[in-house]
């Protein structure tokens, strides 16, 4: 199996070929997405709740399967990959979710560590079954977002945005070529989001990580994405470089997708087509 | 026109299915009580001269006598000892059955099917009919009572442990998942962490029951402090017997308070305040970064393990207190671990000789067997109800207005709870003679002491404002009662009367085995002369009996939870 040959190095790091995906219960949530994601690139995926966003992110670390269609990530085939294979690779791409995922009455310090279970060969339970070493390596991820002093507290007691920070923290953990974020600060008061996006971001490029990133916020969707891609009913409807790209745009499309979705209106709609 | 519409205005509800069903099962219940009261010729008569029995042996019992107190003692100790080996062993197989138990963690359908099938087989043979056939391959002692303890239990803890894991939030394991970790990575990571507290509560709650279950197991001679209230009974030594049975009483009751204790602090840790947690925390940090012991990384002075906040302290004493008694109990008690691992084959031979089961040799012992235990199930059952429903009620606080009735009710009852029904069977049946009859009351007051509790509960859980309402119209307290209370709490009595019917099911097959009629004679006697054939009939049909009733249950909760 030539495909499968895992390269972190390979460039584009992400590539879609017109994947679909049917849920068991008939609901064709993506059509035809075809994208090249290359490295280094900070895109983000906007559109309405229910286009697609989320399984599109799922199909790239391979938690979903396409229909048909073919993903490719770092020079691995995931759509096919063995269990082996897919955590090869999700061992190199961090995922952010909505809900943050921490398990509430671990200490921060232990859902951070949980991060590095992808290289570590049994399982764990508790902070005291981790090496020493790996323990101060999370230590230097808290520390990076801001929660060192946290660490031994229990995830349950913390606030919205403080949570994401850790949930960030267990990502970092595994040293990610990628990051996928799933809506990371749609849970957030607007004032948490800011500051977490900002620090995401900000990470994301001191590593030069590659990041996907499903966003409602357009406003802040513009003010740092590389590129931008719509989704509406699972089929790519707008895919563009940020820049010149301004909010008037992009909110057009939202409207647009809304107004499209009213039945007397959606002859005269025209969709911003794929550019590439 | 308007007179023709007044006219065909209903003056009853309509017919409706669920109601006619649900009134079928009402009087199939009535019928079976009326039948099961005939069957075993109950009388009140005999009901009322069974009390005055009751009394006089008591009071043939006073003053207990404590000149064997330190066999008793010892008894006691062996009793506990019992109790905590058996529910680890049971604790031990319950943890990797209850991941092949549970949906969300189990490999394939089939270790699914396979795991459920044994807890559900191990919760419906009595811990007394493993002790009884443990007995015959082990010979006398507590060993048996351990296995069987242990046995049984894994129904319920591992019941238990996997709906633990059920409930568990999916999300955290997604993330798991997702950095690249292994199936059973990501379980340990993220799944067991969220089931250890309810896991632990479970094993405490059980520790507790089987201290209640191995007081009575020497009943068949598996150790224990049964032992020693049997032989006293026998040797009509009244004042002894009255010794061991006050003994275990308050260590039952001090063992109940501790485990109830312990299992509130550690269920109860989501509902202590956020506050407190943060800042005990903040605290524990604090202290730690202020004498930087050797437990500080030296290049970053980061603590790299937990710091010692009071609730990390009283769990580590915990685990170690447990630890301690662990390694005194296998010090301690007599149990040639060794020299019995020569007897698995017997033990193994047993076993295969369970099945198939014989139903022919004593076709007719079997049958009038299992009518009686259902009849004493029935009778128990609905005694235990009239009795109960006022008991409830005088025990709530939301019903009685004052607080000195429902205080003393409440204390009553939780001291009466603690007494394990055999025992009371035992004394019942030396008060009475042997009989169904004695088994029944035995029973009938447990279900007594029970069910107040619960209805309790119940009534307690009732919606004021209805009530408030009723009041308002001018209603007198008990019209009241009838009027909001009643119908509120009707859903949940009825299905407390299905359990608890379940429950002296389950029971009434073991009170035999003391001679309080039913099954159980037929169950010990077919183990005392090896018919293992006759003993799997026994253990099939209780389980078949035990199941139907199960079911029964089911469909009335379902049926009463629709809307209509």
């Amino acid at each position: 199996m030539s495909l499968n040959r895992f390269n972190q190095q390979a460039d584009p790091i992400v590539r879609l070929s017109d994947i679909s995906k049917r849920f068991p219960n008939g609901t064709l949530a993506l059509d035809q997405v075809s994208l090249d994601i290359p490295r280094g690139q900070l895109l983000c995926l906007i559109g309405l709740s229910g286009s697609g966003k989320s399984t599109l992110l799922r199909h790239v670390n391979g938690l979903h399967k396409p229909t048909s269609g073919s993903v490719d990530v770092m020079g691995m085939r995931v759509s096919d990959a063995s269990n082996k294979e897919l955590r090869e690779v999700r061992r190199h791409v961090g995922f952010v979710f909505q809900q943050f995922g921490l398990i509430n009455r671990a200490t921060c310090l232990e859902n951070v560590l949980s991060g590095a279970l992808g290289r570590l060969n049994w399982p764990r339970y508790g902070v005291r079954s981790y090496p020493k070493q790996l323990r101060r390596l999370a230590f230097d991820h808290l520390d990076r977002v801001g929660l060192a002093e946290q660490a031994y507290q229990r995830a349950d007691t913390l606030s919205g945005g403080q949570m994401q920070r850790v949930a960030i923290a267990r990502s970092l953990m595994q040293e990610p070529q990628m990051l996928l974020a799933d809506e990371p600060v749609a849970s957030l008061d607007p004032e948490s989001s800011g500051q977490v996006l900002e620090l995401l971001l900000t990470i994301a490029k001191e590593e030069n990580m590659t990041v996907i990133c499903t966003l409602h916020q357009v406003e802040l969707a513009l003010g740092w994405a590389h590129r931008i891609v719509g989704l509406r009913a699972g089929k790519v409807v707008l895919d563009r470089s940020a820049v010149g790209l301004d909010q008037r745009d992009v909110m057009d499309v939202y409207q647009r997708v809304e107004v499209a979705d009213a039945p007397t209106q959606s002859e005269n709609v025209s969709i911003p087509l794929s550019n590439s | 026109m308007s007179s023709l519409v007044v006219e065909q205005r209903r003056l009853s509800p309509p017919f409706k299915a669920r109601n006619f069903k649900l009134t079928l099962v009402f009087v199939a219940y009535v019928c079976a009580t009326v039948w099961s009261w005939r069957y075993i010729n109950m009388s009140f008569a005999g009901l009322f001269g069974g009390i005055s029995d009751v009394s006089a042996l008591l009071a043939r019992m006073l003053p207990p006598d404590f000149y064997l107190l330190n066999s008793i003692v010892s008894a006691t100790i062996e009793t506990l000892w019992m109790a905590l080996l058996g529910t680890t062993i049971a604790v031990l197989i319950s943890f990797p059955l209850s991941f092949g138990a549970a949906k969300n963690t189990t490999p394939n359908a089939f270790v699914f099917a396979v795991c459920r099938g044994i807890i559900t087989l191990t919760r419906a043979i009595p811990d007394l009919i493993f002790a009884a056939i443990f007995v015959r391959a082990f010979g006398i002692g507590p060993l048996a009572g351990i296995l069987a303890l242990g046995l049984h239990s894994i129904g319920m803890i591992g019941k238990m442990f996997a709906d633990a894991l059920e409930n568990s939030d999916a999300m955290p394991r997604e993330a798991s998942v997702s950095t690249g970790a292994t199936k059973w990575q990501a379980i340990f990571a993220s799944i067991l962490p969220q089931a250890t507290p309810a896991m632990v509560g479970t094993a405490l709650y059980r520790l507790d029951i089987n201290v209640r279950g191995s007081a009575v197991l020497g009943l068949v001679g598996a150790g224990g402090i049964g032992f020693i209230i049997q032989t006293a009974l026998r040797s009509l030594d009244y004042p002894s017997a009255l010794a061991a049975v006050s003994v275990i009483f308050i260590v039952i009751l001090a063992i109940e308070f501790f485990s109830s204790r312990v299992r509130a602090s550690i269920l109860g840790e989501r509902s202590s305040s956020v506050v407190t947690v943060r800042s005990q925390s903040e605290r524990a940090i604090r202290r730690t970064r202020k004498d930087r012991t050797l437990l500080v990384d030296a290049v970053t002075m980061r603590s790299l393990v937990p710091p010692m906040t009071s609730e990390r302290k009283s769990r580590i004493i915990s685990v170690w207190a447990y630890v301690v008694m662990l390694v005194i109990a296998l010090g301690t008690i007599n149990m040639p671990i060794l020299s019995s691992l020569g007897y698995l084959d017997d033990a193994w031979r047993i076993v295969t000789d369970l099945v198939p089961p014989d139903f022919t040799t004593a076709r007719t012992e079997l049958i009038t067997g299992m009518s009686e235990s259902i009849a004493i199930a029935f009778i128990s059952t609905t005694l235990g109800l009239f009795i109960a429903v006022p008991l409830g009620l005088l025990s709530s606080r939301n019903i009685v207005a004052r607080r000195a009735v429902f205080v003393a009710t409440r204390s009553m009852l939780v001291l009466f709870r603690g007494i394990p029904e055999l025992i009371i069977a035992v004394l019942f049946v030396s008060a009475m003679g042997l009989g169904p009859v004695p088994g029944t009351l035995a029973l009938t007051l447990v279900t007594a002491f029970f069910m107040s509790k619960l209805i309790a509960d119940t009534f307690e859980e009732v919606d004021p404002s209805p009530r408030e309402a009723v009041f308002a119209t001018g209603a007198t307290r008990v019209q009241e009662l009838f009027g909001s209370v009643l119908p509120q709490a009707m859903p949940a009595l009825v299905s407390q009367i299905l359990y608890m019917l379940d429950v002296n099911l389950r029971s009434s097959t073991v009170l035999g085995i003391v001679g309080g009629g039913g099954i159980g004679f037929l169950l010990l006697g077919s183990i005392r002369v090896f018919e293992f054939g006759t003993t799997g009939a026994v253990i099939f049909s209780i389980f078949v009996v035990v199941y139907a009733i199960e079911l029964i249950g089911a469909w009335v909760r379902s049926e009463l939870a629709k809307a209509n």
